[in-house]
């Protein structure tokens, strides 16, 4: 079978996987909704403040987030023993890889769409009229994340103290998605918002390279 | 020359992180020789033992 | 020991020199006096310490393609020393900055992706202490390095996209900006010491790490006797 109608295969397991119990999206959801609370104490919610600090903190707790949500991903596979099938039921290993980095940045996405609501009325900001650029970036910034962090907690599924180690391996990787996310979105929020396409280019251009170091190296992430 | 103990103390700190560094290294390189020998030696004993 | 002793005392002199053009060849600054003088050190500290991360990312390679442990026992040794200087390249810039502009931190965008760096790499150490199997250890931690470093020129690319946007205090207008000519050969001179420096900190690193690996042999050859 081709690399892309295995991967489909493996996809439609990880969605079905995760939708019979929800858990995964539900404490992720939880989870961002508290943070996004809690930060409103550490500044004064004003609308011109969360104009300044909101694109910065919605991207602070889709991080955080991520890097939970990210545990189970190969954690899942260790307890059940399912990763020596995996490897054995598909020609190309990065098939996994990509399965999993697409449901990732699947629930990534679907989780922040589900907060955006919620953030726009707390902070009183306007997300509407600039909704298909948010949609944009939060697409390329998850996808960023989603790749990092499914090659990462491959890793940190096989070391001690993954629950601490993930985010210490995720975190300072993915400071040019936070960095390029942040003022993007920002721009987006602005009183006159416009969209920064260099803070666009640069989350493309992570995606991108991330992508192809997954492809040439993935298959020793999964190396027994 | 205002500020020159600033300059002092950049260099002084510089120098004294790779020179602690150097030791550390040396050190246990030391501690990682003589356990060496010893096992090599106790296996040459052991080994003469048993001809 | 002999040559160990020799390339030490190469180094030290190496050293000796560098500083000596530092304080004495280089002339003053007319705006910051003598503190500039640090940068001597700053900035030969911190592109030694990533052509030791890019000889990691090499040695990082190597091993995940050819599986030797002498891969394993250069990217630990690199990673390890280009954190030395690094770490010597941020203790630096605050000394530096806090006399000009009165703060220890500017969120300048060098320091900042240096800070980055540093993170990133103290991560790859971190990860080596929490996996006990060598050769489990040895795979993940390179495939780790290898992620950093191509990390690296995103983080700095971004973050210098990031102070663009909000100008902030540079602790140095660039590499070779308002650079008078003496200062520049100076500076380009300060830099062959720390790559010999750098050189004899991996090797007796690597020698170290490479010990272990015998001590391992050993042991088990003890074990099975």
């Amino acid at each position: 079978m081709s690399l892309l109608a295995n991967t489909g295969v493996l996809l439609g397991k990880e969605l079905r996987t995760e939708f019979r119990s929800r858990e995964l999206l539900m404490t992720t959801v939880v989870f961002i909704l508290m943070v996004i609370v809690l930060f409103s104490f550490t500044f004064d919610p004003s609308s011109s403040e969360a104009r300044r600090f909101g694109g910065g903190l919605l991207w602070l707790a889709f991080l955080f987030a991520a890097s939970l949500m990210l545990q189970p991903c190969f954690l899942r596979e260790q307890t059940n023993d399912t990763l020596s099938a995996l490897r054995l039921a598909v020609s190309d290993p990065f098939a996994i890889l990509l399965a999993k980095l697409v449901a990732n940045t699947l629930f990534l996405l679907v989780t922040e769409l589900l907060m955006l609501p919620v953030f726009a009325v707390l902070y009183n900001l306007a997300v509407l009229p600039v909704f298909g650029q948010l949609l944009l970036v939060f697409f390329l910034g998850s996808l960023g994340v989603s790749i990092a962090g499914t090659a990462l907690s491959a890793i940190s599924a096989q070391a001690r103290m993954r629950e601490l180690l993930l985010p210490l391996l995720l975190l300072p990787l993915l400071t040019p998605v936070l960095v390029a996310s942040t003022q993007v979105t920002a721009g987006l929020l602005d009183v006159e918002p416009f969209i920064q396409w260099k803070g666009i280019g640069f989350l493309a251009v992570f995606d991108l390279v991330f992508l192809t170091a997954l492809w040439l190296f993935g298959e020793y992430l999964l190396e027994e | 020359m205002k500020n020159l103990n600033s300059v002092f103390a950049a260099y002084l700190i510089a120098w004294g992180v790779f020179f602690i560094y150097y030791v550390s290294v040396a050190r246990r390189a030391a501690a990682l020789k003589d356990e060496l020998e010893r096992l090599k030696s106790s296996l040459n004993q052991s080994a003469n033992r048993s001809k | 020991m002999k040559k160990n002793a020799l390339g030490a005392a190469v180094v030290v002199l190496l050293l000796a020199c560098a500083a000596y053009a530092a304080f004495f060849i280089a002339p003053t600054d007319a705006k910051q006096g003598v503190v500039y003088r640090i940068i001597f050190l700053h900035v030969p500290s911190a592109e030694t310490g990533l052509v030791s991360f890019f000889i990691c990312f090499i040695a990082n390679v190597a091993y995940v393609l050819k599986r030797q442990p002498k891969w394993d026992w250069m990217g630990i040794a690199a990673a390890e020393v280009g954190l030395a200087f690094t770490t010597v390249c941020l203790i630096t810039g605050p000394i530096w900055a806090k006399p000009i502009w009165g703060i220890w931190w500017t969120w300048d965008a060098r320091l900042t992706s240096t800070a980055v760096l540093w993170l990133l790499y103290v991560a790859y150490l971190m990860l080596r202490t929490l996996i006990e199997e060598p050769e489990r250890r040895a795979l993940l931690s390179a495939l780790f390095g290898i992620f950093a470093f191509i990390d690296v020129p995103l983080v700095f690319g971004s973050i210098r996209w990031w102070r663009t946007q909000h100008p902030q205090p540079v602790i140095m207008g660039g590499p070779g900006s308002g650079l008078d000519p003496t200062m520049k050969a100076v500076l380009f001179f300060c830099w062959a010491p720390m790559l010999a420096l750098m050189i004899l900190l991996m090797h007796s690193r690597y020698r170290l790490e490479a010990m272990r690996g015998d001590l391992d042999v050993v042991r088990r050859e003890a074990e099975a006797a």
